[in-house]
């Protein structure tokens, strides 16, 4: 105990300001900043070409997401529920 | 002269205004410290020869007068005059130690700067000035937002205003909102050359989105998105095509409308401007594109659709796959009550989608999801798949019964029972049936029934309000009432036998009925959305999946999610507030396709006539 209060103290004045500067980074974050520039070409937009396989059309939304892994805990236990059910039926 | 630099000034701006040239004119019109030295003299010679006063101020206006063109035929721009003498002064008093009167002071001159740009000739000089001063009021009342301690003084000034006029407090922040939108309206109802959704931004409508995005990201910051209605409602109506105006202001303008559209439950043309956002967004703007994906990604998974790997590892994406992928897998796997624990107000993970804004729509957006998947997982391990023999037509279609689902949401109440508190769940005597997690923190300790059998108990526990020593009648006149008499009277012997609880009639015994009620709701529910296929039967629960047999029972009774809802959406492609170019001129792009698409006429339902 007797170490660790020293310690303590000599943290706090660098640990304030870090205080003080976490929510005011949280508000940035928040805010959706000007553009440094007005205009650009779509070129600018898009990702550059050649970093990915097949160009610009990346696959980056998933539509078939469906869990069909049966060997999965979830899906394990609820069979043996079921088979359960089954069997006293 | 005993003022040259003001002299000087006073003489560019005259040349600047006859030039017409807006830019250069606001770089000159500087409010923000440091200033240079130059506006530091400047500022003392106006502190010497115009002191603050009646007399001197209005000696200033008049050599501001003077700056102004008197031309032929058009009455002279007397806002603008007004408008300089007030930047003057504002220059000369301002004390930027009280930032309060600083806003305020900043305020008038904003206002008188919005009035100057409504001149329908001259107007347009002042338009780059309008947003820079107003950016500096947006940045003021943000500021002053976040400092209560600043403006303590009018909020409790406010306070009793409140209480004495009844009116709404209208924040620093929504003040500077509405300055920012009359300045909005200035840019939008300009009518030289052709005004409307087949114009081209000209004149003052050159400004219409940096001014409805400095308003809207004021409006966000207030929390008053209502308001933002009718602004989207009048560009729809009086805007060009947004793909005239240059990218910043698209990017920005489609990233608040979609978050606009998110919050008024509108995910499909929301997902549509956040994607546009996002793909025209330039790559290097790292935080813009994170903002943008931090609402596109939770569009998109009450869509049914999830983020895929490549998305969540570019370096925009940083930090929102451990944010929503958790979220994917809990709505993949079907758990319900693992769903809800996660969303649920004590769980860590929620209040960073809460401060997003976006925690109710995923709570109750996606539960169906969940369902879905639920469903989907006990008809894999416990339906009937279809006979693979019985190739003819003879074999019933695959089917799941029901009990089934109400025996799997029964084992995962008692796994998440034990798991909460060591004892299994009892069944409910009453409510929903498959809410099994605790509710509101503030009801902890509350339990179904009061444990209330007899009168005298009632009266003892509740005394006060059925029968208290007297009460105020209709009339506002006191009434004594003799102790312990039900105030109301006793009540009528034909009720006697009826309670408040719906679900009285039911017995222990029936409790399983209970669920399977709600379980029944549920797939209906899933039915109707289009998110399940086939139908139940109510005799004997079932849900059957008829002609399954092509497909298959699963792609059949549980088509993909993504693609149901996208097929029913897209039936009407257009986004509210987001205005398109004229169709004729829409080639090339998918919006000619997409223009088009509404106007094809759907057949499928058609028959010939006299066809049964």
């Amino acid at each position: 105990m007797s170490n660790s209060t020293p310690a303590q103290t000599k943290a706090e004045p660098s640990d304030q300001p870090q205080q003080q500067q976490k929510p005011q980074v949280l508000e940035e974050d928040d805010e959706f900043e000007d553009f440094p520039v007005e205009d650009w070409p779509q070129e600018e937009a898009e990702q550059p070409a050649g970093s990915t396989a097949n160009g610009g059309s990346e696959h980056l939304w998933e539509e078939s997401w469906d869990d069909d892994d049966a060997a999965e805990d979830f899906s394990k236990q609820l069979k043996e529920e079921l088979k359960k059910v089954e069997a006293s039926h | 002269m005993a003022t040259p630099v003001l002299d000087q000034f006073l003489g560019s701006v005259a040349e600047l205004v006859q030039n017409r040239d807006g830019v250069k004119l606001q770089d000159f019109l500087q409010i923000e410290p440091p200033l240079s030295d130059i506006y530091m003299r400047m500022i003392d010679e106006l502190r010497q020869h115009y002191a603050s006063g009646p007399q001197k101020d209005a000696e200033l206006l008049r050599r501001c007068e003077g700056l102004v063109p008197r031309s032929k035929g058009s009455s002279s721009w007397t806002a603008f005059p007004t408008f300089l003498k007030l930047y003057l002064t504002f220059l000369r008093d301002v004390n930027v130690g009280n930032l309060l009167d600083t806003y305020n002071f900043l305020k008038g001159l904003v206002n008188q700067c919005v009035l100057a740009l409504g001149d329908s000739q001259m107007g347009i000089i002042v338009l780059h000035t309008v947003l820079y001063l107003s950016k500096v009021l947006a940045k003021l009342a943000m500021g002053l937002d976040r400092r209560p301690d600043l403006i303590a003084n009018i909020l409790r000034m406010e306070g009793q205003a409140d209480r004495e006029e009844n009116v709404e407090k209208v924040t620093l922040v929504e003040q500077s909102a509405n300055v920012v939108r009359e300045a909005f309206i200035k840019c939008l109802t300009d009518r030289t050359g052709t005004p409307g959704p087949q114009g081209k931004p000209e004149g003052k409508r050159v400004g219409i989105y940096l001014m409805a995005n400095l308003c809207l990201k004021l409006l966000f910051q207030c929390g008053k998105l209502r308001n933002a209605e009718q602004m989207f409602a009048s560009i729809s109506a009086q805007s060009p095509p947004l793909t005239y105006f240059p990218a910043s202001q698209r990017v920005t303008y489609l990233y608040y409308l979609g978050r606009y559209l998110f919050s008024n439950n509108l995910f499909f043309p929301a997902q549509i401007a956040l994607q546009a956002a996002y793909d025209q967004c330039h790559r290097q703007a790292v935080s813009q594109r994170h903002l943008i994906l931090t609402y596109l990604i939770p569009c998109n998974i009450i869509l049914g659709r999830f983020p895929s790997q490549t998305l969540l590892q570019r370096s925009e994406a940083q930090g929102l796959g451990e944010r929503f992928g958790p979220l994917c897998q809990l709505i993949a796997r079907g758990n319900y009550i693992a769903f809800r624990e996660h969303l649920s107000v004590r769980s860590p993970a929620a209040d960073w989608f809460a401060r997003k804004g976006i925690l109710l729509a995923l709570r109750n957006r996606c539960e169906i999801l969940v369902w879905r998947s639920f469903a989907r997982k006990v008809f894999i391990l416990g339906g009937f798949h279809g006979d693979p023999q019985a190739q003819a037509q003879r074999g019933p279609p695959p089917y799941l019964y029901l009990e089934k689902l109400v025996v799997a949401t029964e084992w995962l109440r008692s796994q998440h029972g034990r798991s909460l508190n060591g004892t299994s769940v009892a069944h409910k005597s009453y409510g929903s049936q498959v809410i099994s997690t605790p509710t509101d923190p503030d009801y902890d300790g509350l339990t179904d029934s009061t444990g209330i059998t007899t009168d005298s108990e009632l009266l003892d526990k509740f005394g006060d309000f059925l029968a208290p020593d007297g009460f105020f009648d209709d009339r506002g006149q006191w009434q004594e009432n003799i102790p312990g008499q039900l105030v109301d009277g006793d009540p009528d012997p034909d009720y006697e036998g009826y309670q408040l609880d719906p679900y009285s009639e039911y017995d222990a015994a029936d409790q399983s009925s209970l669920l399977m009620q709600e379980i029944e709701s549920i797939l209906a529910s899933l039915l109707t959305q289009g998110l399940m296929r086939g139908y139940l039967t109510h005799r004997k629960p079932r849900f059957a999946i008829p002609g399954a047999r092509l497909r298959g029972a699963l792609p059949t009774g549980f088509p993909n999610v993504w693609q149901t809802i996208s097929a029913r959406e897209s039936e009407d492609s257009s986004v509210p507030g987001w205005v398109q170019p004229p169709a004729s001129a829409a080639f090339g792009a998918g919006t000619a396709a997409l223009a088009g698409g509404s106007r094809v006429v759907n057949l499928k339902g058609a028959r010939p006539v006299g066809v049964q």
